[in-house]
């Protein structure tokens, strides 16, 4: 059945408002269960659905309404006290609002499926005539149960503005408890505390994106008004350019005073474009909380399949990252947070008789440090035990003996991205494929980031993804390889060493150079890229080190010439796939220079090294 | 460009003669005069600093900086398997449009826009000047003194081509 709605412009209101709602609302009743006797938290849940339930009545969604109804009654109950928390209770509020999405999901396609939601609103139904067992124990669901508007003590202040919309259409403004969520352990009020101070704004102006529909972006008026100042700005500086070649061609200023003026000029208009490159930047960004708030949900469900407790943890939700890079990170974090919870955390007994709390801790967080936002799972569970890595590889074939008996320890941990591995002998619905890890690793390597594993056996292990923050503009390293420039995103360059070419080893007919305490396989760049020789040589080259997801090498070149921001232009169709280009720039004089893709390069190294 | 001159007269030509009138820019490679439809050619530019771009088969000479774009440039010379020779004053890429996406193709010189209707195009006989393939010849226009060679761009790759593009 077609939507039959007039005003298509109130239907994209009404789509873009309860996606918003419905994404938030995952993240909320996860954190109820952690926390039942949080009033406020189990009142803005409650407005939620009810904002759903108007204003899907308002447009006659009949099937939404009834959901919502139901839903909103159960809640009504729990609010009033009526009702417990309870995980039962969480699992069929749960499934109701996933139905719900699956509904609005449907509008959103356009096409109203008659769907079979008898099945979930019966369960909900059941809960509305169910007496509590217990009288409530909490005396803080008390001023809830008789809606009284009190004033929010300060300490909640910054929660309030969080939900304006929510709570205007609504009588129920805000009952906050005289003592709020002081009592509860500091461990499992983490998350929840971060969110209230961290997501205020967001929620009314770029929080709005919505990651299901990146084709429209919300962004902060404010932000507007600072990027229309630079540009005009940028508009003076144009103005004044002109002005100076006038004054120029008229003869009316000489070349000496012109010099320095278009010198003046130049230093001014570089600070207007780079500040318009990061206000423009900016808008691109969102907060890596699109995210992670998907996380608490999966990791509950989880933890209730696995038979395992789990204390989810996250920092640092408000780090804001490129659009292009919240697309492409939330399958591989998932799959590293199943894997955590599979293969790291151990089951309560286990844990238990392991002399660890019986409750395990996963800590999520993310930081921006320097021009790449720094992603870690660390978990507490049982570490990765690399002798039993080491076995399962060889028992799939996928290492030999001499092989493993070379490895470093850090080399063992790699094992495990190997596409095939798994250290399960069995295959479950959650991991055993083999597949995981491996697109953990693609999809990073995909973004030019890194990941590099700690773990110690019996005391948890630890995934440190480093992405860049943007994929449309990067800083790289310009280097020339006799004669001809090439750039290296610098996001991948670890470090650069100038070296004697005659300190170069060669090892089963690579060449390699001795850093430090590790052998570094090397690359000559003229050589991959068939650069033609030029005539005089010098002992001395340069070598760049990348690494990249958890390999490096180094890339011999002749000279590096500079550290240069460059935008990414596409090679077209034709060029797109050239062996260890990842694409072009173009440079202040309009020429045209390469960039090398370190993830090619590394693998070229695997492969000559494999070939040897 | 004379672009413009394309629907104007197209309508008094085409009542008078049978066949659709074509507007064909021509250019010279290795003495032989070729010609493609207008409407391909995006524009025609000199020779501007070419990138090389490694791995690539041999008739890519590179890559340009067109206003911010950057496209690939392909040498005609090379891709016919013809004798190489030195860029002089002459020497032009014509941008055209190749499946939808830009590309440049060094040519010797470019020399006019003709007017030709379809009837004059012959198909091209067996054994056409050496080396170029006969995939991507359309037909052979004989126009008093001189002698076209019709170029169909999208065929200027074979589908073994395009695979090793994709492939690369």
């Amino acid at each position: 059945m077609p939507i039959d709605c007039e005003d298509q412009e109130l239907l994209e209101g009404f789509l873009t408002e309860t996606t918003e709602l419905l994404e938030k609302l995952d993240d909320d009743l996860v954190a109820l269960e952690k926390t039942p006797s949080d009033t406020d938290l189990l009142n803005q849940i409650f407005r939620s659905i009810h904002t759903v339930k108007g204003a899907s009545s308002f447009l006659g969604f009949d099937l939404l309404v009834r959901v919502t109804h139901k839903t909103e009654d159960v809640l009504n109950r729990l609010r009033k006290g009526e009702l417990l928390v309870t995980p039962e209770i969480m699992d069929v509020v749960l499934e109701a609002t996933d139905l719900v999405k699956t509904l609005v999901a449907d509008i959103k396609g356009g096409d109203i499926v008659d769907r079979e939601i008898d099945e979930t609103v019966n369960k909900l139904i059941p809960l509305l005539t169910e007496q509590v067992q217990q009288p409530p124990a909490d005396p803080v669901v008390e001023p809830i149960a008789a809606e009284v508007n009190i004033e929010p003590p300060p300490a909640a202040a910054p929660s309030a503005p969080s939900e304006p919309s929510a709570a205007a259409g609504q009588p129920t403004a805000q009952p906050e408890p005289p003592s709020p969520t002081a009592p509860l352990p500091p461990a499992v009020s983490a998350a929840p505390a971060a969110k209230k101070t961290a997501p205020p704004k967001p929620a009314d102006n770029k929080g709005g994106d919505d990651l299901s529909d990146s084709s429209t972006v919300r962004v902060d008026v404010k932000r507007l008004d600072d990027l229309m100042n630079q540009v005009g700005e940028l508009v003076l500086e144009r103005n004044r350019m002109i002005q100076l070649n006038q004054d120029l061609q008229g003869g009316s200023s000489d070349q000496i005073l012109f010099g320095e003026e278009f010198g003046k000029l130049t230093k001014r208009m570089n600070f207007v474009t780079s500040e318009l490159q990061m206000q423009v930047l900016k808008m691109r960004m969102i907060p890596v909380e699109k995210v992670f708030k998907k996380f608490p949900r999966i990791v509950r469900s989880l933890s209730r399949d696995l038979g395992k407790e789990v204390d989810l943890q996250i920092f640092g939700e408000e780090t804001e990252l490129d659009r292009s890079v919240v697309d492409e990170i939330g399958d591989p974090l998932i799959h590293l947070i199943r894997n955590a919870m599979d293969h790291g955390l151990e089951t309560p007994e286990e844990r238990l008789a392991a002399g660890k709390p019986r409750t395990g801790t996963l800590v999520l967080a993310a930081v921006h440090e320097g021009n790449s936002i720094i992603i870690s799972i660390k978990d507490d569970g049982r570490g990765i035990d690399t002798e039993r890595v080491g076995r399962k590889a060889i028992e799939k074939g996928l290492i030999t003996e001499e092989q493993l008996a070379a490895m470093s320890q850090r080399e063992m941990f790699d094992l495990i991205f190997l596409p095939g591995f798994s250290t399960k002998d069995k295959a479950s619905d959650l991991s055993g494929r083999g597949v995981g890890m491996d697109v953990v690793k693609t999809n990073i390597k995909k973004l030019n980031g890194l990941i590099e594993i700690k773990s110690e056996k019996g005391l948890g292990s630890e995934f440190i993804l480093r992405l860049p923050l943007t994929l449309a503009i990067i800083q790289s390293l310009l280097v020339e390889v006799e004669g001809e420039v090439y750039s290296i995103p610098l996001s991948s360059v670890l470090e650069t060493l100038r070296v004697d070419q005659r300190q170069f080893h060669v090892v089963g007919g690579q060449e390699v150079l001795k850093l430090r305490e590790s052998v570094l396989p090397l690359i000559r760049l003229e050589q991959v890229f068939k650069v033609q020789p030029a005539a005089e040589r010098d002992d001395f080259c340069y070598v760049v080190v990348i690494g990249a997801a958890d390999k490096r090498v180094g890339l011999v070149v002749t000279r590096l010439v500079g550290q240069q921001e460059v935008a990414i232009k596409s090679l077209g169709n034709y060029l797109a796939n050239i062996p260890g280009i990842a694409g072009s720039t173009i440079l202040g004089d309009g020429r045209v220079t390469l960039i090398v893709d370190p993830v090619g390069m590394i693998d070229s190294g695997d492969n000559a090294a494999a070939g040897r | 460009m004379s672009n413009a001159l394309a629907p104007m007269k197209l309508d008094d030509v085409r009542s008078g003669e049978q066949g659709e009138l074509i507007q064909l820019v021509s250019f010279n490679l290795a003495q032989e005069e070729y010609g493609v439809d207008v409407l391909k050619v995006r524009e025609i530019i000199r020779m501007p600093t070419i990138t090389r771009v490694p791995n690539t088969p041999h008739y890519v000479e590179g890559v340009i900086n067109l206003r911010g774009k950057v496209i690939p440039i392909i040498n005609m010379r090379k891709r016919f398997c013809l004798a190489d020779a030195e860029y002089d004053k002459q020497t032009r890429i014509m941008v055209m449009d190749v499946g939808g996406e830009l590309m440049g193709f060094i040519v010797d010189a470019v020399s006019e826009v003709i007017r030709i209707s379809s009837s004059e195009i012959q198909p091209s006989p067996a054994v056409v000047s050496s080396g170029i393939d006969q995939e991507c010849i359309a037909g052979v226009i004989n126009q008093a003194e001189r002698l076209l060679v019709l170029l169909e761009l999208e065929k200027i790759f074979t589908q073994d081509e395009r695979q090793l593009f994709s492939n690369l």
